[in-house]
């Protein structure tokens, strides 16, 4: 089967997967703006008829939720969901979690019945013949079993609940988080849900209710000003689409099981030279099959991106969770067993400044105080940032940072941050590469 | 739980908006009830409004995420919420103005002045809240921490006077934007993911020059916001270089040679 014929089959299939959608998204967010349709297509490895495809499908997605987003034709989809920060704060990633297909008639009936379950109870026979009377033409009218079925479902997501009482039974939608709150109250709930989404993880869920909530004061009354208050600085936008495989991961490990995946390493040494590969996605050709036991997530906010630990045949393995693809749970594994490979991971990164399992070395810093009377901003950064290292000496203009670490790749950039208010003293070999580097980035500019 | 569910597709939404249906599924009640539990929710309610919620939410699950989930390198979590959240937002969202004593640098005090709430900002970095608000005497645009407000008290405005102003701050920060054009080192593109993860916080654009297989990414950003792109650009090290911006390249020429001079290396003369 060629690529193109499985990614088509991929949105419609029951169990649609939206791998390709979602690196999509994370390609358009990173690069926004860097590559032309062909490029774009080929750096996916997909045809440009199914690049276009994707485009038009997500776009319609975009535009149904944003109605505000500007509509000509002529507007790259890139410019529509570009990040602008003073524009607005819907995280407009979000749309990828409402890009599940449904056939017409099944959203249609879906929303009638949850229309007519609004404010009142109802019984499924109620429900039959609201649908038919109510369905647009043309579309098939719904049989009882539909009904029921679609009760079931809505049971199942919490939408709805059953009312106690003998049969027929009745519904009522589940909205007493709205119902049993006032106008006020509502508004700290907009925006505890507004803060802990943003500030949080995971967020996808808060960020369905957020918008939730967000329509529900808006149609009743709220302007706009007053849904709009908040602003989060630096904020890792390409973060929520990997929300998307978390679940799947969480589920493997609640219930020790081994899953299966093909992956695309976002790391490339070996075609380093090579001129067609973009590291960020390589061909499906190029993905690889495996089989891990998913042990324990790592989100890591230096760079926004997460991770999968697991326990594989060569012993630890880490994976980056975008490079991760159509994921399939397979066999579980013995509890005890399984407890003891956690107990050890969790040795292996206690001192990881990410996830780096290598050998634990001291290193040790001197930072510099600003000069001037301004606050210490470099030791409040430290102290933020620092993780489990101390400040284990202090004089009037420095003071010493030690931490246990595993390896020194993983802090260094950290390090280098702080430019000239740092200076690495231990181990001597680092501070050697420190050295070199900074050697090799004053060369960038030695024309200035 | 699937997070794809179809539940929450488009389609479903607008339609449900039309008919003005509130839905919320039990995925979303699973995290509100786990974020209950953070201490910052004792912030965010009055005691009333958090009891209800806790009982409204009392047949719902809690999610386990945290069992199976570690956050690496997040700056500690100093303030979610801020007591002065709840009014401060209340007046932002009635367009009132402010009368505001606040502390500034060195500790002095500022008594009583007048300005104008626009919009409360966390930093992800310093996790903080900062005022944005507009110095009515002064015509400035104003970034106070939270912390540092000693009190703040509602003071009436005429409405034209809000518009106006509100009109302004859109105007005034969209041309006080400046612009940075950033090279990814070629010989670097096989971090490319990496590098672009990293500026993925702030507005950009990258460009792709295809002959010389070469990125360049052109951040749009606000003066302050410098501050924290050299921080990123220092991060990134060797991998990236400034090619336009005279004010980062300076910054990189100073921070280089003197980071060089604390290691005891010197230019040769």
């Amino acid at each position: 089967m060629n690529e193109e014929v499985s990614f088509e089959r991929g949105i419609i299939l029951a169990k649609e997967s939206f791998d390709k959608e979602i690196q999509f998204l994370r390609m358009l967010v990173l690069t926004s703006g860097a590559f032309s349709r062909q490029q774009f297509a080929e750096r996916l490895g997909i045809s440009v008829h199914t690049f276009d495809k994707t485009i038009r499908r997500l776009k319609e997605v975009v535009t149904s939720m944003h109605q505000h987003l500007p509509q000509e034709q002529s507007r790259e989809f890139s410019e529509t969901i570009r990040f602008s920060y003073y524009d607005s704060t819907d995280p407009l990633l979000l749309f990828l979690f409402r890009a599940k297909s449904v056939k017409e008639s099944e959203s249609q009936r879906i929303s009638l019945l949850l229309g007519a379950m609004n404010k009142q109870t109802r019984s499924a026979m109620e429900l039959l013949n609201m649908c038919c009377n109510s369905l647009s033409p043309g579309l098939p009218l719904p049989d009882e079993k539909t009904i029921r079925s679609d009760l079931k479902y809505l049971e199942e997501v919490g939408v709805i609940v059953k009312e106690q009482g003998p049969r027929p039974y009745r519904y009522r939608i589940q909205d007493d988080l709205v119902r049993n709150l006032s106008d006020e109250e509502l508004i700290d709930l907009y925006d505890f849900v507004d803060v802990m989404a943003n500030t949080q993880v995971p967020s996808v869920q808060g960020y369905l209710l957020r918008d939730g909530l967000k329509k529900h004061l808006l149609r009743n009354q709220a302007r706009q000003h007053a849904v709009e208050s908040f602003l989060y600085k630096y904020h890792y936008y390409s973060r929520i689409l990997d929300e998307a495989h978390l679940f799947t991961l969480l589920h493997a490990i609640r219930h020790r099981r081994n899953v299966r995946f093909l992956y695309f390493s976002p790391k490339s040494e070996k075609s380093y030279a090579s001129k067609n590969t973009n590291p960020l996605f390589e061909r499906e050709t190029e993905g690889k099959v495996h089989k891990t036991l998913p042990l324990k997530i790592v989100y890591d906010h230096q760079y926004g991106r997460w991770y999968l630990l697991s326990h594989g045949r060569e012993g630890i393995r880490k994976y980056r969770m975008e490079g991760i693809t159509q994921i399939e749970e397979d066999e579980a594994v013995d509890e005890v067993w399984y407890e003891e490979k956690k107990t050890k991971l969790a040795e292996k990164i206690r001192y990881s400044w990410l996830i780096d399992t290598g050998r634990p070395v001291t290193v040790r810093a001197r930072f510099y105080n600003p000069e001037g009377s301004e606050p210490n901003f470099i030791k409040e950064r430290v102290l933020l940032q620092g993780q489990w290292g101390q400040i284990v000496f202090e004089n009037e203009d420095s003071f010493i940072y030690e931490i246990t670490v595993n390896g020194t790749t993983e802090i260094k950039p950290w390090l280098r941050s702080f430019g000239s208010s740092c200076e690495v003293l231990e181990p001597i070999q680092f501070r050697r590469e420190m050295i070199a580097e900074w050697k090799e980035i004053q060369s960038y500019y030695e024309s200035v | 739980m699937n997070l794809f569910e179809k539940i929450f597709n488009h389609q479903i939404i607008s339609r449900l908006e039309d008919s003005g249906t509130f839905m919320v599924t039990s995925h979303e009640r699973a995290w509100l009830k786990t974020m209950l539990e953070h201490p910052a929710a004792a912030d965010a309610f009055t005691a009333d409004t958090f009891d209800k919620l806790r009982s409204i939410l009392e047949p719902d699950q809690v999610m386990d995420t945290s069992r199976h989930l570690i956050e690496k390198a997040r700056s500690q979590e100093k303030q979610v919420y801020h007591p002065l959240l709840r009014p401060l937002r209340r007046h932002i969202m009635n367009k009132r103005g402010i009368r505001i004593t606040y502390e500034i640098k060195g500790g002095r005090v500022n008594t009583g002045h007048s300005g104008f709430p626009y919009k409360l900002e966390y930093s992800m970095v310093k996790r903080e809240w900062y005022l944005l608000w507009y110095h009515t005497r002064h015509h400035a645009f104003m970034s106070t921490r939270l912390k540092k407000i000693h009190s703040v008290a509602a003071e009436p405005i005429e409405p034209s006077a809000a518009e106006s102003i509100l009109k302004k701050i859109g105007k005034t920060l969209e041309s006080r934007k400046s612009e940075a054009l950033i090279e990814i080192v070629r010989i670097y593109n096989a971090e490319l993911s990496r590098i672009l993860y990293a500026f993925s916080s702030f507005e950009k654009n990258v460009e792709y020059d295809t002959e010389n297989d070469t990125y360049r990414v052109r951040v749009s950003l606000l003066g302050d916001e410098m501050e924290y792109l050299l921080s990123k650009i220092r991060f990134l090290g060797k991998r990236v270089r400034v090619v336009e911006g005279d004010y980062l390249k300076r910054r990189m020429v100073e921070a280089s040679s003197k980071a060089l001079e604390r290691y005891g290396v010197f230019p040769a003369d």
